[in-house]
């Protein structure tokens, strides 16, 4: 037994041990941080203590509200929401047993996958040349249908910068969400929608009393794990528009980048870090009692 | 959770197999509008999904001039360029870091799954939750006080300081689907072993390790995957031209004003075709484990 104890503690040392060092040691390091000056030129003798200072900047300046407003608004809301409805549209498309009928279920299944198999990085960039205003394919397009005079600088017109953005995130993420709720639909048995049927439910009342209420559990799931995965990601963004046109679409965590690595304000950098990590972490409370409590009644 | 994988399994024989004229007699004859409604919106999906990754490739084996040039002619020459002017270097980066990354986090997850899936012990549930919170940790908060700590311990622009933020990355996902895997592999094997006198860490090595080599092997690749696309690590801590990896050697070819598209797409290629080929056969693992790993 007790060579037991020693042995579970050598297995798992190494996996804690690097975990530890590298999210927990530098979000202590952050918030000590956070509270000074650093610069690059002070990085050796460390910076001076300025208490809340940078917090006080931060949170009453007047970027602070465009911040929240582009994160949670245009970037994690706007994107979660679009991800989850085209997701489950597309799952319940090619669900359709017209396409097992003609032996197209499992190529549409392969041809899903392939936003999901491209780089974050390379689908930005991809989609930056469809949207290019000289020689892109999309503005090529419109032009020939007449439906645009001029060509659109998709991401750097106000107009439509976000809504390119969220473009490119969605067409990159959907598939994962498509194929969880394939997988959950196929796991519906047949013999609840046979029994709805034989008492003259229609497809549509099938689809909201039986499909919709089984598939819920995971799109719980699917919708919380994307906003975590949205609201901290800074690729899409940052690729995309570098925050621009001006800071128009820059986000939090553009911001702590640029702050901390552009302007190199390592103690500013760091207070926005604190301040993201804090509102991820009330986001984590509700996660954890959310999926608890699913769970806990699953298992009851 | 595991209802994902094997419901499915589940579902799938009703099609093709003899029961199909219940099925039908369910489903009806779906109408002629139905289908073609069907198989339209199918095809507009299917082409929205896959055409952006064919421009990739369609644009970087085109002639100057472009997709949309009259003078449209086939060529490798976007490619020559490219790596002529050094883009060879990012690739031995990237896979030297992304390989040692792999092979380290593999070895050091395996172990720690083992640990979690055939021992009880104090605070299990705590540190396995704890593992895997990971993998929601906002990267962008950790990377300011990464940075001061690697530019202090001179870990900025080397080999080791990447390589050890890719271990950490992707320890969280692989402790996951591994312990994961080992749950399917009987506990019978480790005590049979044991009776027969082997030690705990023979039976992880000659017994547990092959048993579950296509678990391990489906993990370690999508590990290489997580790191050989990872860009903000890479775009913080690398700035020397000879060190950095593929996602960040992309960028070089974008001028301040003009854009070499087909190098561009080249390079794009580059780093997108390792990750088609090997995330493909993987998917139906992956799609499973990752939302499993959500509601865990």
């Amino acid at each position: 037994m007790r060579n037991d104890r020693l042995f579970i503690g050598l297995m798992l040392a190494p996996a804690l041990l690097i975990l530890a060092a590298f999210y927990g040691y530098p979000m202590v390091e952050n918030v000590r941080i956070s509270f000074t000056d650093l610069t690059l030129l002070k990085l050796k003798k460390g910076g001076d203590w300025v208490g809340l200072e940078n917090f006080r900047e931060f949170l009453g300046g007047r970027e602070f509200g465009h911040l929240l407003f582009n994160t949670f608004v245009w970037l994690t809301a706007l994107s979660v929401v679009l991800r989850l409805v085209i997701g489950i549209g597309i799952a319940v498309l090619l669900n359709s047993p017209v396409l097992k009928r003609f032996n197209i279920a499992t190529l549409a299944k392969l041809a899903i996958l392939v936003p999901w198999a491209t780089p974050p990085i390379v689908a930005v960039i991809v989609w930056r040349w469809m949207l290019d205003p000289q020689n892109g394919i999309i503005n090529q397009l419109l032009l020939s249908l007449g439906v645009i005079d001029d060509p659109v600088a998709f991401l750097s017109d106000l107009r439509t910068v976000w809504p390119a953005v969220v473009t490119i995130i969605v067409w990159n993420t959907v598939p994962l969400v498509t194929l969880a709720i394939l997988a959950s639909l196929q796991s519906i048995p047949a013999e609840l929608h046979e029994a709805a049927g034989l008492d003259g439910a229609t497809r549509r009342q099938q689809f909201r009393y039986i499909t919709l209420p089984l598939l819920r559990p995971t799109i719980i799931v699917l919708g919380l794990t994307s906003v975590f995965w949205t609201f901290n990601n800074f690729v899409y963004v940052w690729l995309a528009t570098g925050a621009g046109p001006g800071t128009y679409t820059n986000v939090l965590a553009t911001e702590t980048y640029i702050r901390s690595f552009v302007d190199f304000q390592l103690g500013y950098g760091a207070a926005i870090g604190v301040v993201m990590a804090l509102m991820m972490a009330l986001f984590g409370v509700v996660y954890f009692w959310i999926v608890g409590n699913k769970m806990a009644g699953e298992e009851a | 959770m595991s209802g994902l994988t094997s419901a499915r399994d589940a579902a799938l024989p009703a099609d093709n197999a003899p029961g199909m004229g219940r099925r039908r007699r369910f489903w009806r004859d779906p109408s002629a509008t139905e289908i073609t409604v069907v198989l339209l919106l199918t095809i507009l999906v299917l082409f929205g999904m896959v055409y952006p990754a064919i421009y990739i490739f369609y644009g970087s084996v085109k002639v100057a001039g472009g997709v949309l040039a009259d003078t449209a002619g086939f060529t490798f020459e976007n490619y020559v360029r490219i790596f002529q002017s050094g883009f060879g270097q990012f690739v031995v980066n990237s896979l030297f870091i992304c390989i040692t990354a792999t092979l380290i986090s593999t070895a050091v997850s395996v172990s720690a799954a083992y640990a979690f899936s055939r021992f009880v012990f104090r605070g299990k549930r705590l540190l396995f939750g704890a593992i895997l919170f990971g993998q929601m940790f906002p990267w962008i908060v950790l990377v300011n006080p990464l940075f001061v700590l690697f530019a202090r311990g001179g870990l900025t622009n080397s080999y080791a300081g990447m390589i050890f933020c890719y271990v950490a990355i992707s320890i969280p996902f692989s402790v996951y689907m591994l312990t994961g895997y080992l749950a399917t592999v009987p506990k019978d094997l480790d005590e049979a072993a044991i009776i027969d006198g082997a030690s705990r860490l023979q039976i992880v090595w000659r017994i547990i390790f092959p048993v579950m080599m296509p678990g391990i092997v489906a993990t370690a690749t999508y590990a290489f995957l997580l790191c050989w696309t990872e860009y903000l690590f890479a775009l913080a801590f690398l700035t020397k031209p000879d060190m950095k990896t593929l996602p960040l050697g992309l960028y070089q070819f974008f001028g301040d004003d003009s854009v070499d598209w087909g190098a561009v797409m080249a390079a794009s290629a580059v780093t997108t075709l390792p990750t088609l080929i090997l995330f493909l056969p993987l998917q139906s693992k992956l799609s499973a484990g990752l939302t499993a790993g959500a509601v865990k």
